[in-house]
């Protein structure tokens, strides 16, 4: 009596957070407004956590909330926010008809290949077994997989983070120096400080002040 | 189902925290004076005189890389947290030794590229008198628009 | 108990939905958002073949913290790129660029 209402008890918890992260997702694409549709990915990155305590790995919840939720959901918010032209919602034009016709062709084919491969294969026989796990030392063996087993991802890992940020870092250096071509000219800082003036007093309110300042910024980079 | 009443605490406090933002936002609609609004009472303040094109100018990027160097630490830090949370580092044997190795080459690799982005930041965005440049060219520009446009 | 089909269906129409959303947005920050979208809906997949396979390793559950964290880092690059892009276009709309080839 108590297994059948386990059984029952999972199976209603499962459909419930199943369409509460449907009707997120849903949301999170189509809603007109992109920051909304930013704070209910994050939204939804957090019930994707609940799924995941339902599978029974509470430490891979415990790290989608942090990393998810909490680093790249924060992310998209903070680039929308960077972003005013995604923000104005009438810029948004919508798909023709016929692009929606074909896409949806396309994602229904890879969803029902996907589905063939998983369930009508001879090793969906099996799949309806379940083995019981003893949670209590999971985080020690959990631990014992990634650093002692295959240490070599985690420093693999720590070799993609260092990409990202670089790879970061040297694209804003890149962005930069165009900005500085766009200010001062193509020729740059020789041109600049052959035909200005050095005035060390700044003087609001001139259009010529810029370039004084720049002149200024120069000689001060040059010396230090 | 044992992981379940484990986390009913956490339920708990979820719906606590959706019960008090509810109970905020009403207490202020019901102690708020309900008056017409009109395009003049709700537009932007701006020191009193007659706000003229949108308020950016300059993008701040600057502020994103921080947010970006939040995401790989916090990375580091689930890494840390798995190793911490079970008792590898205080078992008998020799794994502890290349453990800590380990650990200290990880954390090593991921505080260079930190450093490394420090440092170059001020070469990466652009200082104050530079985005003071930008803002005024920007301005000039857009009065020179201005005039254009007044004449016709 | 809940049958692996029934997570294995869940997964496939997040991945689905994730697609479609790629592919028919014009807005670049929606089209990350449908990528990631796919990213979780793989990780509940691998999640749940970790659990019910015959012999239980921890081959899925370690799998997925690697491929969380290299989502993170990608997602991070994708945002800069994108950000370049509005810095050049103006804009963050996909349509423009190729009407102004075409023009």
């Amino acid at each position: 009596m108590l297994q059948e209402f386990e059984a029952l008890f999972e199976q209603v918890e499962f459909l419930l957070i199943a369409g509460i992260v449907l009707v997120l997702a849903y949301l999170a694409l189509e809603h007109k407004e992109i920051v909304y549709a930013a704070f209910f990915f994050g939204f939804m990155a957090s019930f994707v956590a609940g799924f995941f305590l339902l599978l029974e790995a509470p430490f891979i919840a415990g790290m989608q909330i942090a990393v998810y939720t909490g680093g790249i959901s924060a992310l998209i918010i903070f680039a929308v926010l960077l972003l005013p032209r995604a923000q104005d919602s009438s810029l948004e034009e919508f798909a023709t008809g016929r692009k929606r016709r074909v896409s949806l062709m396309i994602s229904g084919l890879v969803v029902a290949l996907s589905a063939t491969l998983a369930l009508v294969f001879p090793w969906a026989e099996s799949f309806d077994e379940e083995i019981v796990v003893d949670l209590a030392q999971d985080l020690g063996a959990l631990a014992q997989w990634l650093w002692v087993d295959n240490g070599i991802y985690v420093q693999m890992i720590a070799l993609i983070m260092i990409t990202a940020l670089i790879g970061a870092i040297a694209l804003l250096k890149m962005d930069k120096a165009e900005q500085m071509i766009s200010l001062r000219g193509e020729s740059g800082i020789g041109a600049e400080v052959e035909s200005g003036e050095s005035d060390p007093e700044p003087e609001p309110g001139a259009e010529s002040e810029p370039e004084e300042t720049s002149v200024v910024e120069e000689s001060e980079e040059a010396d230090g | 189902m044992r992981l379940f009443l484990d986390f009913i605490p956490v339920i708990v406090w979820a719906l606590l925290a959706v019960v008090l933002v509810i109970v905020m936002l009403l207490a202020s609609w019901v102690l708020r004076p309900h008056v017409l609004q009109n395009s003049e009472k709700t537009s932007t303040y701006e020191c009193g005189e007659e706000p003229i094109g949108p308020a950016r100018i300059s993008y701040p990027y600057n502020y994103f890389i921080y947010a970006v160097l939040f995401v790989v630490v916090d990375v580091m830090g689930a890494f840390m947290w798995l190793l911490s949370s079970s008792t590898l580092l205080w078992d008998d044997g020799v794994t502890k030794y290349t453990l800590v190795w380990e650990v200290i080459l990880f954390i090593a690799i991921i505080m260079g590229a930190i450093m490394f982005v420090l440092k170059s930041l001020p070469d990466a965005v652009l200082d104050g008198k530079e985005t003071l440049e930008q803002y005024r060219k920007a301005k000039a520009e857009r009065e020179k628009e201005q005039s254009i446009s007044g004449r016709h | 108990m809940v049958p692996l089909s029934w997570y294995l269906v869940f997964a496939f129409m997040l991945i689905g939905l994730g697609a479609y959303g790629m592919m028919v947005k014009r807005n670049l920050i929606r089209i990350l958002i449908g990528a990631e979208i796919m990213g979780n809906g793989v990780n509940i997949a691998l999640v749940a073949f970790s659990l019910y396979s015959p012999v239980f390793t921890f081959t899925g559950q370690g799998l997925i913290i690697l491929v969380i964290s290299v989502a993170a880092a990608h997602t991070a690059l994708a945002l800069v790129l994108m950000l370049m892009y509005n810095r050049r276009y103006d804009t963050v709309d996909l349509g423009t660029p190729i009407e102004e080839e075409v023009v």
